[in-house]
């Protein structure tokens, strides 16, 4: 299997070791994934002003991966968005797309609607499978308690993203069981981390963010994953600078999916880039190892988990 | 004499001209207050930096810096082989020229003692270097040709430059072929070096027509070959020792041909003194245009590596250097349009139709604007956007071949602009969020959103101002009409995650989600794109996703911040 690697612009500048994770837990499965110079912006920060400017984008990146014979796999959340609701607005709007098209002309580029744009989680998912991810584990968290942040835009509009119950998602749930994390229910894992509204409503921008930390804090989070860029910068920077400003408050530290699967793979942390994560301190990342245990029998685990219930 | 007066002219514009760019260099720059520092204070700050960084460990890394960046050009190579190929034909021929050819008498001589320019390898030294100079400019014509669908501008300096090096080269070269086929410059060579019977002189003119290119007016048929063989004779025994065959300047010996007609018209000894001259000429105006064009970074691109080479991620600059650093910058930028071909916002460009969109582009106008010759609102406004409709993917610094720091460029310039007082409505876009991640120019960014914030309030009526009771209207501004679908239930609204962070929800966001649709509903779109709720959406998409009957709130609300933002921006264009 083979993908084209669209990371969009915040992950190859600012969160480099989300796309090295991802890649090192792809490559234990096979998968490769090919990283493709020509892309471009996903079209997302504009969309604010214009919603031509928003699609064209996106439709340029996935003519371009149609060119190259490869599907999509995106690891941001905003992206993905993007490139499936430029997929969607074009299935339904033929005019719009000879227009976007004879704009890409000039590239000699056409979108012809045949290439597939797949989350990463989905691709964990469903391509690779749980079972195959568990045959290939070395290790396995015990007593590890989790608050995953889905980020909005990989959810909904449910009949744009399609990529889970945006109501009940279950991937993740099903991702964090294989690795034996536990993904907590907590007040605010379907909601927003507040990027959006960066630098154009700070204050409220900030509100909804430290809604989310406290939510994750008081459900008894030991770490935080999102799985959007924005939300890992909201958690890992945004989250240190509010810090900053108030010495009371505990910093909720950010760990990648990716990053926490590596660790059960057996991949080396530095590989994995968790002390890239500027919210996780060396003390963190030794408690994470010292939860790691051999790979148990999952029967086991549900019943341990049932008495303790 | 003449040469002299003109090379004169030519140092002494050159150096004037170096002069006054290197005095841009800390007079100038970009920054949202004006700094108090004065260009004295900020020479004596970055000789003190230099100084500092010499008699340290980055001493190694400037050297390092030196063979890498400089001589091989690694930045280039790394991104394009073409490009890297290109670079390197023309400056190590231009440079060899230069030193070899142009300097000769200082550096050639002195190096070689048996220095003679008719003597080989110089002679075919010469016409390589010439020859690689223009391959060289062949390939980066072919790259601005062919990249052009990839919004890589050519400006007409860019081709001034070009142009600029092909003629020196060429007329290099045709001055050399006139000279191989002129018969008063083999007559004053024989005056001057040979003493020749009658027999050898005929033997060695044959020779010479036929193995060296010269036109004789004696020798016009094909030589007996026992002829030719005497003169060979002859030509090994007197003139070998200091001139090689000139077959082996082996482009002006395929070019002087091309000079015939010319030496036909006004003579051989006249055609080789106007190709003298118009190499002569070519070489000092291209001296003397050097530092205002920008072939200047033949001195400031070497200047921006090395402190790119010598500076870490993390180091932090005296504010004085900074902004010294932003002029050094500036003036290393050869417009090659690397930056633009990668630019992550590049197909914003296509929509915007905005050339400032492109990192190269807003360069060449920055210059204008640090020096303050921008001064046309119109220009500003469209600088202003450019700078703004940029995703911080800093991916134009880490591919520009002159390591310039353009991102501190761009977000300096940004700031500097937006205080300049035009509104930028762009600001309420998702290309904040970078900047408000680095907080770089907190304060600034605060005072330019409310310039945006205050012009949305002058654009629209809120709530409070309207006559009651409102009337319905069937005027419809939106093309998403699923709004139609609303019954009043409430719904977004008690799920919004922004309503709920508010004590007093209406008073701060004007009107709640399900108030928007109500106003759709009654056809007043200029209330629903007047309220602060548009702006506050988190485009969480709850309300959307719970909605019971299929109303898109989420996505109409972008539409009506569209909507908005072109109503701001007719209004302050009216």
């Amino acid at each position: 299997m083979k993908y084209a690697f669209f990371q969009g612009c915040n992950i190859p500048i600012r969160i480099e070791q989300y796309a090295n994770a991802t890649e090192a837990v792809f490559n234990k499965f096979g998968v490769e994934l090919q990283v493709i110079p020509e892309f471009n912006c996903c079209g997302y920060p504009v969309r604010n002003v214009d919603e031509k400017a928003y699609i064209l984008p996106s439709v340029r990146n996935m003519a371009i991966a149609e060119r190259a014979g490869l599907d999509i796999l995106v690891i941001c959340n905003c992206c993905f968005a993007s490139l499936q609701k430029a997929r969607h607005v074009l299935d339904n709007d033929k005019e719009l797309k000879d227009e976007l098209n004879a704009v890409l002309a000039n590239e000699n580029l056409e979108y012809k609607g045949t290439v597939q744009v797949k989350h990463y989680l989905t691709v964990l998912h469903e391509d690779v499978g749980t079972e195959k991810i568990k045959s290939k584990l070395v290790n396995k968290f015990k007593d590890l308690k989790i608050s995953v942040i889905h980020g909005c835009h990989i959810l909904r509009p449910r009949e744009i993203t399609r990529f889970d119950d945006s109501f009940v998602p279950a991937i993740t749930e099903e991702l964090m069981q294989t690795a034996g994390a536990t993904s907590l229910d907590w007040q605010g894992r379907l909601e927003c981390c507040g990027a959006a509204l960066a630098g154009i409503n700070d204050e409220l921008s900030h509100m909804l963010l430290k809604d989310k930390i406290n939510g994750a804090l008081n459900a008894g989070a030991e770490y935080i994953t999102p799985i959007c860029s924005y939300c890992h910068l909201q958690f890992d920077t945004t989250q240190k600078n509010l810090i900053e400003d108030d010495k009371n408050s505990k910093l909720l530290p950010v760990l990648l999916y990716p990053q926490l699967l590596g660790l059960c793979l057996g991949i080396d942390e530095k590989i994995l880039g968790i002390e890239q994560n500027s919210t996780i301190q060396p003390d963190d990342i030794e408690r994470l190892k010292s939860l790691l245990g051999p790979p148990v029998e999952e029967k086991k685990r549900r019943k341990k988990k049932k008495v303790t219930a | 004499m003449t040469i002299n007066i003109l090379l004169g002219l030519a140092v002494i514009i050159c150096l004037v001209g170096l002069f006054f760019r290197f005095s841009i260099w800390f007079s100038q720059g970009l920054q949202p207050s004006p700094s108090p520092v004065t260009a004295g204070q900020r020479f004596s700050t970055a000789v003190g930096a230099v100084l500092a960084a010499l008699f340290s460990s980055k001493a190694i890394l400037i050297v390092r810096s030196f063979f890498v960046d400089l001589l091989f050009q690694k930045r280039i190579f790394d991104k394009s082989y073409l490009r890297w190929t290109a670079h390197t034909l023309i400056f190590f021929g231009f440079i060899m020229l230069f030193l070899m050819h142009a300097l000769d008498s200082v550096v050639t001589a002195n190096f070689f003692s048996d220095y003679e320019p008719t003597l080989n390898p110089y002679l075919f030294l010469r016409n390589l270097f010439g020859v690689m100079v223009l391959a060289g400019l062949g390939i980066a014509v072919f790259r601005r040709i062919t990249l052009k669908p990839q919004r890589l501008k050519t400006n007409p300096a860019d081709w001034a430059a070009l142009v600029f090096i092909a003629v020196i080269i060429l007329s290099g070269m045709l001055l050399e072929g006139s000279k191989i086929s002129s018969y008063t410059t083999y007559q004053n060579m024989i005056e001057e070096y040979g003493s020749f019977d009658e027999e050898e002189s005929k033997a060695l003119e044959a020779y010479w027509v036929q193995e060296n290119g010269l036109v004789s007016p004696h020798v016009t048929k094909p030589q007996p070959s026992e002829l030719v063989a005497s003169g060979m004779e002859v030509n090994s025994d007197s003139c070998m020792e200091c001139h090689a065959p000139n077959s082996s300047a082996f482009a002006s010996f395929a070019v002087k041909g091309v000079t015939r007609p010319i030496s036909a018209i006004f003579g051989d000894a006249t055609a080789v003194n106007l190709f003298w001259f118009l190499h002569i000429v070519a070489c000092f105006s291209f001296l003397a245009w050097l530092p205002f064009s920008k072939m200047f970074h033949m001195v400031s691109a070497p200047v921006s590596l090395l402190i790119k080479g010598a500076m870490g991620e993390d180091d932090k600059e005296a504010p004085a250097n900074q902004l010294t650093h932003q002029m050094i910058g500036l003036s290393a930028c050869t417009h090659c349009g690397s930056c633009s071909l990668e630019c992550s916002s590049n197909m914003f460009f296509e929509s915007f139709q905005n050339d400032f969109i492109l990192p190269s582009e807003k360069v060449q106008y920055l210059k204008d604007f640090a020096a303050g010759k921008v001064t046309d609102e119109a220009d500003l406004k469209r600088l202003q956007e450019g700078l703004y409709v940029c995703t911080s993917c800093d991916r134009c610094t880490s591919v520009c071949p002159s390591g310039i720091n353009l991102k501190d460029i761009f977000v300096t310039a940004r700031y500097s602009l937006l205080e300049k007082g035009i509104p930028e409505t762009s600001m309420l876009s998702h290309f904040s969020f970078p900047l408000a991640l680095a907080q770089n120019f907190a304060g600034d960014h605060l005072r330019a959103l409310k310039k945006v914030t205050d012009l949305f309030k002058k654009s629209f009526q809120q709530l409070s101002d309207v006559n009651l009771p409102m009337t319905l209207s069937k005027k419809q501004g939106v093309d998403n009409n699923s709004f139609k679908g609303c019954f009043s239930c409430q719904r977004c609204t008690n799920i919004c995650p922004v309503v709920r962070s508010f004590d007093n929800p209406v008073e701060s966001l004007g009107l709640l989600p399900h108030q928007i649709m109500f106003s759709l509903g009654i056809g007043n779109t200029e209330l629903a794109m007047g309220s602060k709720m548009i702006w506050s959406c988190s485009t969480c998409y709850l309300c959307q996703e719970h909605c019971p009957n299929e109303v898109e709130l989420c996505d109409i609300f972008y539409s009506l911040k569209n909507d908005a933002i072109n109503k701001m921006e007719a209004g302050a264009n009216a």
